[in-house]
């Protein structure tokens, strides 16, 4: 019993970063079609800007997060300006665009390894300090993780729900032709999408090498397929399908330790993301699709 | 195209498409609801209704791209709902689409070849195994080709990719390629929607003659109530999901609930 | 200059990158097949590669079976795969089809790295090359004796390795002109028409998958005797992702840019590991590998903004435009 809550605690842990990471993702994938193949490396360029913050200028944790933030955003809608948008321009289709991002996402995982190496490195945070509540461990990298998370899930979820912006891009998600017609101006709610997917992205990016207690240059990407398997199961294009994916496969992905050697945790997200598609493929929270 | 021409064709009165208590729901809304009708061996059917009426829907049904939920659909005495539309298109039920579906990556030529039903070389082995025959079968199949395309007057575009043809040329095109599949019936969705007239009057006269030759079943959509008085032996109008009327031109001309429901915008542009 | 002229002159350099160039040609061959000519959108096909190889060393290794036969059930087991997968994958949309197949190539990699016992794990599978080195270097005597030029076992591979080549090409060649291939190239514009003109999509995209993987498992075979040994890390998604940048440079479509594209992707590749010139002479062996795959990003990138077709691509069957 034990061991199945402390399973269900880490997954949720886990669970919550690949949930912040994948709202990005999907509000991307369900406005602009793409498939944005490079997602796992903004976390990446995240994590490493926090680490820049941290470690090399010696900051507060807050302040590297500040740093995450800002930077992966300024990232994401800088490529929108230069790469997405004149593609776009240019009637380049989804498959396209979904060779681009493979294409950048090369470019920016071999960039951010070019620059500085492929040796792990570790945030200047207290690794060691975990507490034990009787039922289960928990260390102090697994709250801030969940903490932060929770924070931010509650942030997104007011941002979409409340805010002008944040409504028309639930709207956008679900359908470009409609939310044009009712006179959203697109093309800035696309960029606010890039600032919050970025944003998202950054942080989620520090918050898995903090869990992890080391990143490297493919820590990212890693998370990536976990995260796309969050959005299919969530559905294309809810952030809330996203969210709840994203803690269904955590949660999966640990639990599943109890039947299956750990090392094939891994597989297990993949398998549960097969079976949605077969299954039930526009996801939870999606509306099944008129062929 | 379709064989030696049989002679004037006497009307049979037998059934070769029976559509029976047909439904199929989308989100809560009936798109086709209890439909029925039954369309006469070698005769001309016009499907007419309002933008929603359930037309597109029922012939999807009918080809077998959405399954129904209720009722069943005979074609020739063989039950085909629930089939997929590659199994009804080989049965011999053949339908055009309301936005084309020429192959523009094909050339016109290739577009009207890909359909001759009777190619063993589309089968893997026999591409290896069958080579002479294949090759004969396409040379066979080239000739039947370019006379169709000769009839519709598309046969100086046959070495052109499909997506240079206009839209009107389109249409034309999709219509020739449904016949090279040697249908017993052909369903065409909009056929004359976007064509200009000259080419649309090509389009119904290759229909009567090529029912008057080889006594092929026609069902088609269309909007324009001129071209359905016309052009049909028997309209059924749709409105809602549901059949509202079926009958002869002159007997639709006179019903009440179609005036009502659709021929007070008769003629009005789309 | 001299320094670099030698480089550029060395035989084993460009015999090490003919041989590259013919296996990834190989493997860029079946996907071609798949997209070029289904329309599929397979990101997994390093998976099957990896099937065909590991299963050849397994037999080889686990039940002693000489090498012909290892490697004719290896392909076949990589098409079977691909006939498995497929069932349920094909059936749906594009998008999601490329994130299944890559999730299959993954799934195998961690099965292949986690079942010690049969793959070796993380160190790898070795010692199935025996049947082949034998062979090898008897063709080796051959040739020499034949042309009195001496033939290492990379020459002997390289002799090996393009007439396969030559003849997958000759083959698809032939199949995508029959019209078998005409129905695939209908469908993979359009399947909805093909339906409705008595095509069955799912059977034909069913082969064409079965096929393109039985191609991968033999470029997994000639990679498993360039290599001699067969690690996980051989076997990531990255290497699916070079044989599209190989596809879509040659010309989605031409089976005979594939060739030309692997050769050039082979000389990129393999070309900026050994050349000592500046600046490459500033950078080590971790960096070069992370400039180069900058590099093949960055063509990829250009590829899709400015010339889509490739180099022999045709503007109006370009099958990017959705």
């Amino acid at each position: 019993m034990n061991q199945f809550v402390q399973l269900t605690v880490n997954g949720f842990v886990a669970g919550s970063i690949i949930a912040v990471g994948a709202v990005g993702l999907t509000l991307v994938y369900g406005i602009l079609r793409i498939v944005n193949f490079a997602h796992g490396d903004y976390l990446t360029f995240g994590a490493y800007m926090a680490f820049v913050a941290n470690v090399t200028w010696g900051l507060h944790p807050a302040f590297a997060a500040a740093n995450a933030v800002v930077l992966t955003a300024a990232l994401a809608v800088g490529l929108e300006f230069i790469l997405w948008r004149p593609m776009r321009r240019r009637g380049a289709g989804v498959t396209s665009l979904f060779l681009t991002s493979i294409g950048l996402a090369l470019v920016l995982r071999n960039a951010i390894q070019f620059v500085w190496g492929t040796t792990p490195f570790r945030y200047r945070i207290n690794v060691f300090q975990s507490y034990d509540l009787g039922l289960f461990r928990i260390s102090q990298n697994q709250i801030t993780v969940v903490a932060s998370a929770v924070v931010l899930i509650a942030g997104v979820g007011v941002f979409l729900s409340r805010t002008r912006t944040g409504k028309a891009m639930r709207a956008l998600a679900d359908s470009v032709d409609l939310a044009a017609v009712s006179g959203i101006d697109t093309n800035r709610i696309v960029t606010w999408t890039w600032v919050l997917a970025g944003s998202l992205a950054g942080l989620a990016g520090m918050l898995l090498a903090i869990l992890q207690a080391s990143l490297n240059p493919n820590s990212g990407f890693n998370a990536l397929l976990p995260m796309f398997a969050a959005v299919i199961l969530g559905g294309v294009g809810s952030a809330y399908g996203a969210l709840a994916g994203g803690i269904v496969i955590g949660l999966a992905t640990e639990l599943s330790t109890i039947a299956v050697p750990f090392q094939y945790k891994e597989a297990i997200a993949f398998g549960v993301m097969i079976l949605a598609l077969l299954f039930r493929p526009q996801g939870l929270f999606g509306r099944a699709r008129v062929v | 195209m379709i064989d030696e021409p049989r002679g004037p064709v006497h009307r049979r009165h037998d059934t070769i498409l029976e559509v029976e208590d047909v439904t199929k729901h989308f989100g809560g809304v009936a798109a086709v609801d209890r439909v029925s009708l039954a369309v006469e061996r070698s005769s001309i059917t016009a499907l007419i209704g309002p933008n929603g009426a359930g037309k597109t829907t029922l012939f999807n049904v009918i080809s077998g791209f959405i399954a129904p939920e209720s009722g069943t659909i005979l074609f020739q005495n063989e039950r085909i709902d629930g089939k997929p539309p590659h199994a009804v298109a080989k049965r011999g039920l053949v339908r055009t689409f309301q936005i084309t579906k020429a192959l523009t990556k094909l050339s016109v030529l290739e577009n009207m070849m890909l359909a001759a039903p009777d190619q063993p070389g589309e089968r893997f082995w026999s591409v290896w195994l069958r080579a002479r025959t294949v090759k004969a079968r396409e040379i066979e199949i080239r000739q039947r080709a370019m006379e169709a395309l000769r009839l519709f007057r598309l046969d100086h575009l046959a070495d052109d990719y499909a997506g240079t043809l206009s839209g009107g040329q389109r249409k034309l095109l999709e219509m020739a390629r449904a016949l090279m599949t040697r249908p017993s019936i052909v369903l065409l969705d909009e056929p004359m929607a976007g064509v200009n007239p000259t080419l649309g009057k090509r389009l119904l006269e290759h229909m009567h003659q090529i029912r008057d030759e080889h006594g092929l079943t026609f069902l088609y959509v269309e909007h324009d109530m001129d071209v359905v008085m016309t052009h049909s032996d028997r309209i059924v109008v749709m409105a809602d999901g549901r059949v509202i009327a079926d009958g002869s031109p002159a007997e639709i001309r006179r019903d009440q609930g179609v005036i009502d429901a659709y021929l007070g915008t008769a003629g009005a542009p789309r | 200059m001299t320094f670099v002229l030698g480089a550029f002159l060395s035989i084993d350099f460009w015999q090490y990158v003919a041989v590259t160039a013919g296996i990834y040609a190989i493997f860029a061959l079946g996907l071609q097949l798949e997209f070029g000519f289904a329309g599929l959108l397979n990101f997994g096909h390093i998976g099957f590669m990896a099937i065909g190889s590991y299963t050849m060393a397994i037999l080889i290794v686990h039940a002693s079976l000489p090498m012909w036969l290892a490697a004719l059930i290896a392909i076949v087991t990589a098409m079977l795969f691909g006939l498995v997968v497929g069932l349920p994958a094909l059936r749906l949309r594009a998008d999601y089809l490329a994130i299944t197949t890559i999730a299959f190539s993954e799934i195998i990699r961690i099965f292949i790295l986690n079942s010690v016992r049969w793959t070796g794990g993380p160190q790898g599978v070795l010692g199935f090359a025996g049947d082949y080195t034998d062979f090898s270097a008897a063709l080796g005597r051959r040739l020499s004796s034949l042309t009195h030029i001496s033939f290492d076992p990379d020459r002997v591979l390289l002799v090996l390795v393009w007439p396969i080549v030559l003849l997958i090409y000759l083959v698809l060649r032939r199949l995508t002109r029959s019209p078998w291939g005409r129905v695939m190239r209908a469908i993979r514009e359009d399947e909805d028409a093909a339906n409705a003109l008595g095509k069955n999509p799912l059977f034909y995209k069913l082969q064409a998958l079965a096929i393109g993987s039985g191609i991968a498992a033999i470029a997994g075979i000639f990679f498993s005797y360039q290599l001699l040994y067969l690690s996980p890390t051989s076997f990531e998604p990255l290497f699916t992702f070079f044989a599209w940048v190989i596809v879509l440079l040659g010309g989605t479509g031409r089976l005979g840019g594939v060739p030309v594209g692997a050769v050039i992707f082979a000389v990129i590749f393999a070309g900026t590991r050994f050349l000592e010139f500046w600046p490459l002479s500033l950078l080590d062996d971790g960096d070069r590998a992370a400039v180069r795959l900058i590099v093949v990003g960055l063509i990829l990138i250009a590829l899709m903004a400015f010339r889509p077709q490739g180099i022999f691509g045709k503007r109006e069957e370009l099958l990017l435009d959705r």
